[in-house]
């Protein structure tokens, strides 16, 4: 007994020697700044002087804040259009590479993923030359198509900056979920096709019926991916049009960061930022338990 | 024999990010990512090394807007370096406020020191008559055009806003965008208002705010000024989607003669370097706003950058020898050669070294001007400058009313403590 003891001990001693650096890294840095920032958040602090304790005035200011509110508005938008643009546009054309046009799959999936493997500041940079209203290729396709009554200035009009973002945002981040469903997509097994097939299925009742049911646990990952990275999205927004012009654009992570670093309100940025981070989990858990309720993914 | 190595590396690496001992100086600046600015630093910095062999520097350098989140964190850490670059104004005020930096008067008083800077750049380092930093180089905005693109249409250079404005009429006819502007990061546009606000109300308004007088205020002017911003915008001068292009992208319309006008800062200058062929910079002031109750000579002009010490430093002999080096006449002279760009060291803006259309705006406009305006952007506040930022965006793409927009600026400069 004592020596089964003794052989458990110095194993879980082991485990926990083999797991302390992860657990390390973690505390250092997830857990401090995470505890530091709800701590930040009970002061007004311009970075320079002694910090002001406010208890929850930062909270109460942030709840009348409507730049802030709007901005988490945006947010779910940007979440919306992924579940659509990204997660289900992803699935479609993952079934067709891997069904419909599998001798391309290799070359078109290359193509996809190349948004994926350029960082998104150069893709930020990129667009917005593609943008520009006297120089940009946006503009100058409208041209060519002889609708110069479509041309505008993209990032700068308060109208359109918002759109513009998102769409960027779609191709940006496309090609990761077409990765990641094509790997799902064709694992599903090839009998289950030949069964449909049998009974004169087309290609829109098996995608429907076949392959979104047998890659649910995929689908669910994704769309989890796809709605904490739309509540946290930050570099796309900054570089193209940085929230503006007035807030048009303006995402929480963008206002945070005007926050902290242009207005220099520590304070008030940790509280964006810790009441950010709580939205997100709270999204995130909601999403995975309404998704886990309906069974999609054939097994619960 | 392998470990012991790492482990004297390693001790090594602890030292070093030990405080510097006598002798020894932290040195942050950011003067970095741009060739002329990275030119200059070495020069100062080679020459330094040669007078200075004594004193050894441990320099981090950072460009410019990564540079400002850098100090500020440093500042909010407690860990200052001794000897860094920061810029004027509200940034500024924010460490002195927090007692973070130390107080030059002394140091200046001694050996004509204080005495080689013009008094309305130190007068702009220094918050309640006392002195936290010296000022290195001064910008100052006028419009820009081209002299050949006027000379080939014939269009005459505008001494009055009325004019101004005929002349944008006329050249937008042209199928020309009058006024280049590239207004994302928001700056670009706070020249036309601060302008305005100079001609119509005078100089030193948002100074008011920020040295607390109680009779600051934009008064109706502030709206008058930006109704006029808005219909600017709202008439077609300005380029399509200004609000999201860059200053680089509006400079791109100017050179290429797309874009018959700019106001800018003399950063214009370095900017217009690699003009296409037959480009030839010319610049006039901000016309005259007839009615106007301030002195119409003014002209808009600030400190741009500044060097301090940190109230920390153990070492503040070697500091103050460092900045004293650094805006000596031989150092800010080559700075102006080498960036094109006024330095607040009396008589260092020579011709030779700034060239003909700095020093003719050094020599002339700025000497004659009634009062040099400082930036308002950089005066005020950070939390009001972002207030400024954002209310301008909105009164240009006609979402903030002028009278709004006035009352949201006025209130954040009053709200500051």
């Amino acid at each position: 007994m004592s020596t089964s003891k003794g052989f458990a001990n110095s194993h879980n001693r082991a485990a926990f020697l083999f797991l302390s650096p992860a657990f390390l890294l973690l505390a250092a840095f997830v857990a401090y700044p995470v505890i530091y920032a709800g701590w930040l958040s009970l002061f007004r602090w311009d970075g320079a002087s002694a910090p002001v304790f406010e208890g929850a005035g930062n909270f109460v200011r942030l709840a009348g804040d409507p730049i802030f509110w709007r901005a988490l508005g945006r947010n779910l938008l940007v979440a919306l259009s992924a579940m659509v643009f990204q997660v289900f546009l992803a699935l479609c054309i993952a079934y067709c590479l891997v069904r419909i046009v599998p001798a391309f799959s290799r070359i078109l999936l290359f193509f996809y993923l190349v948004p994926v493997m350029v960082s998104e500041i150069c893709i930020g940079l990129l667009w917005r030359f593609m943008y520009n209203p006297y120089f940009g290729l946006v503009n100058a396709a409208f041209g060519a198509l002889g609708l110069d009554g479509l041309k505008r200035g993209w990032l700068g009009e308060s109208g359109t900056a918002f759109s513009a973002v998102v769409v960027v945002m779609s191709f940006t981040y496309l090609g990761l979920y077409v990765l990641l469903f094509v790997a799902a997509v064709r694992s599903v097994p090839e009998s289950v096709y030949e069964a449909a097939e049998i009974d004169g299925a087309g290609h829109f009742t098996k995608f429907f019926s076949i392959t979104i049911p047998m890659v649910g646990d995929a689908v669910r990952a994704n769309s989890l991916l796809a709605i904490i990275g739309s509540l946290k999205t930050f570099s796309l927004v900054f570089v193209l049009t940085n929230g503006g012009p007035n807030h048009a654009s303006e995402v929480v992570s963008t206002y945070l960061y005007k926050m902290g670093f242009g207005s220099f309100e520590m304070g008030y940025a940790a509280t964006i930022g810790f009441t950010q981070m709580m939205l997100t989990a709270i999204g995130a858990w909601l999403v995975f338990r309404y998704l886990k309720r309906t069974g999609v993914g054939g097994r619960t | 024999m392998g470990l012991k190595r790492l482990l004297i590396a390693g001790a090594a690496m602890v030292l070093t990010a030990l405080p510097a001992a006598a002798g020894e100086l932290s040195f942050w600046h950011a003067y970095a990512g741009q060739q002329d600015k990275v030119d200059f630093i070495n020069f100062a910095l080679d020459e330094f090394a040669k007078a200075h062999p004594d004193i050894k520097l441990d320099v981090v350098a950072a460009e410019q807007s990564a540079y400002k989140a850098k100090l500020n964190t440093a500042m909010a850490s407690g860990n200052p370096p001794d000897v860094f670059y920061t810029l004027p104004g509200g940034f500024l005020n924010a460490f002195v406020n927090g007692g973070q930096m130390y107080a030059l008067d002394a140091d200046l008083a001694k050996d004509g020191w204080g005495a080689s800077f013009l008094e309305s750049a130190l007068a702009q380092t220094s918050k309640d008559g006392h002195a936290y930093a010296v000022p290195v180089d001064v910008d100052s905005v006028v419009f820009w055009y081209d002299k050949a693109l006027f000379a080939e249409n014939g269009w005459a250079v505008p001494s009055s806003y009325d004019e101004l404005l005929a002349l944008a009429e006329k050249i937008k006819g042209e199928g020309i965008v009058p006024f280049a502007l590239g207004n994302k990061d928001a700056w670009p546009a706070t020249f036309w208002f601060q302008y305005l606000e100079m001609r119509l109300k005078g100089s030193g308004v948002v100074s008011a705010f920020v040295n607390k007088d109680a009779k600051a205020a934009l008064g109706d002017e502030g709206t008058k000024a930006l109704e006029h911003v808005a219909a600017l915008s709202s008439k077609g001068y300005f380029p399509i989607g200004f609000n999201g292009m860059g200053d680089q992208e509006a400079n791109m319309l100017f050179l290429n003669g797309q874009a018959a006008m700019m106001l800018n800062g003399t950063w214009q200058i370095g900017a217009s370097a690699d003009a296409p062929e037959g480009f030839e910079l010319g610049y006039f002031a901000f016309p005259t706003v007839a009615g106007g109750a301030g002195d119409q000579s003014d002209v808009l002009a600030g400190v741009a950058a500044t060097f301090g010490i940190s109230e920390k430093a153990e070492n503040k002999a070697d500091a103050v020898t460092l900045l004293k080096f650094l805006t000596s006449s031989q150092v800010m002279t080559k700075y102006v050669e080498l960036r094109k760009t006024m330095v607040t060291v009396k008589d260092a803006t020579t011709e030779a070294a700034a060239g003909p259309v700095l020093f003719d705006i050094s020599s002339k406009l700025m000497a004659e001007a009634g009062h040099l305006d400082p930036f308002y952007d950089t005066a005020m506040p950070p939390a009001a400058t972002n207030i400024y930022y954002t209310s301008l965006q909105g009164v240009l793409d006609g979402s903030v009313p002028p009278a709004d927009a006035a009352k949201r600026l006025e209130d954040a400069l009053r709200a500051d403590k």
